[in-house]
């Protein structure tokens, strides 16, 4: 990862040092949004070494390089949906739909171009890897669907629609032919 | 809807009523139990306690219309209590699925409390479809809550029977569940001595409050008298059977 020391607008800090010269912008807010969320460390790590190499390495010192400490952990946690999720983000592919009854469902659409609904209470979404990675495996916590609608959560950025209550009743159930 | 339960519970047991009140629905809970061990009398004594507190009505989802109104501790059995419970049939997971998805197109003050008998007969063995069940129930209480505003809340009870032999196939569903359900309540048929029926309830609220167990006895005529399980539940007595626990 090279910084670029011009970047005389970006952030003082390592990590936001490489996120100016590696990521997009949506992806900068994401991380820094879902660093919030999540409490992890603002404080990059040292450039070099695996993602599983960084964590062993217990609590990560400020240095003057760019650090990568913030996505890594991301990364280390929530494995390669990371970036697919901010990546979905990126693409504003999530869309809230809400009804004037209050309730509201997300809808992502997946990079494969099926729209797959993911529920706003709790954790569920209809995509094939949700039903086998996290419910039967328990391998994920999430799928990329479920973590980029948390990301745009915090963010509070995602596209928004408004539809019946009867449109909202028929997303929910009709859900089931996609699966 | 755990703390409704805890507070069914308590009050049979004549615990001190310093116990302080709170409205809070608590997360939703699954009772499990095998078949005739009081799941539906105990959801029952729960939809009154509920309708009780007159914070809205109580819908109670069945497969089948119950065939006699379970007796209730004491005195529970108000008409007006009654009146505020609303009872439905959907006869199939279809129909519960259907329900479940236009729960906020019905007019109206929203529930209480939503209780559902018998999730193992809308149950498929599909797991997605199982999860999504589960997760639909949660956004209804969910959304319910969110309309009868802050402070209150919509509580969730879903009675489930599981067999006593559990196979491989049920274990997977049921961990399913447990991801959904947080709290769980453990009912064990628990006959101490010949002529007594009674059962031994044991509520765990994942963590947000201690672990408790109570002794739940019929009197022949239908009522229930709930008590404290006694403390020493690690020493089995000699005529309290095989108390092997009813959490896994």
């Amino acid at each position: 990862m090279r910084v670029r020391r011009a970047d005389v607008t970006a952030p003082r800090s390592a990590l936001g040092r490489w996120r100016e010269s590696s990521w997009g912008r949506s992806e900068r807010r994401a991380s820094w949004a879902l660093e919030e969320a999540t409490g992890l460390s603002r404080h990059g790590g040292r450039p070099d070494g695996s993602h599983a190499a960084r964590c062993r390495r217990g609590t990560p010192e400020r240095d003057g390089r760019g650090g990568a400490g913030g996505g890594a952990k991301l990364k280390f946690i929530f494995g390669p949906s990371a970036i697919q999720a901010l990546d979905l983000v990126d693409r504003q592919s999530i869309t809230l739909i809400s009804s004037p009854s209050g309730r509201r469902v997300y809808q992502v659409l997946g990079s494969s171009g099926e729209t797959y609904t993911c529920l706003a209470s709790c954790h569920y979404c209809s995509c094939p890897a949700f039903a086998f990675s996290v419910l039967r495996k328990s391998d994920s916590l999430l799928c990329k669907h479920l973590l980029a609608v948390y990301v745009s959560q915090v963010m509070r950025t995602c596209r928004q629609l408004k539809v019946s209550d009867k449109q909202l009743t028929d997303i929910l159930f009709t859900k089931k032919k996609q699966m | 809807m755990a703390e409704t339960l805890r507070r069914v519970l308590n009050q049979g047991s004549s615990a001190e009523s310093g116990e302080e009140y709170t409205a809070e629905a608590g997360p939703p809970l699954l009772l499990l139990g095998g078949p005739g061990s009081g799941k539906t009398a105990l959801l029952f004594a729960a939809a009154l306690e509920a309708a009780g507190e007159g914070r809205g009505p109580v819908l109670f989802l069945t497969r089948r219309p119950l065939q006699s109104l379970p007796r209730g501790t004491g005195a529970a059995l108000d008409p007006l209590r009654l009146q505020k419970i609303r009872f439905q049939y959907p006869p199939s997971t279809h129909e519960l699925l259907q329900l479940l998805c236009s729960a906020h197109e019905a007019l109206g003050p929203a529930p209480s409390l939503l209780l559902l008998d018998g999730l193992e007969e809308y149950l498929v063995e599909d797991s997605q479809e199982a999860a999504y069940l589960a997760a639909l129930l949660l956004d209804t209480a969910a959304h319910f809550s969110h309309r009868t505003g802050p402070g209150q809340g919509c509580g969730l009870i879903v009675a489930l029977q599981i067999q006593e032999e559990e196979e491989s196939g049920d274990g997977l569903q049921l961990s399913l569940l447990q991801r959904y359900f947080p709290a769980q309540c453990w009912l064990q048929v628990d006959a101490p001595g010949p002529g007594q029926r009674g059962l031994r309830a044991c509520l765990d609220s994942g963590g947000l409050s201690p672990r408790a167990e109570w002794w739940v006895a019929f009197r022949p005529d239908g009522e229930m008298t709930i008590t404290p399980w006694p403390t020493q539940s690690g020493n089995p007595n000699s005529d309290k059977g095989s108390s092997s626990g009813g959490q896994p």
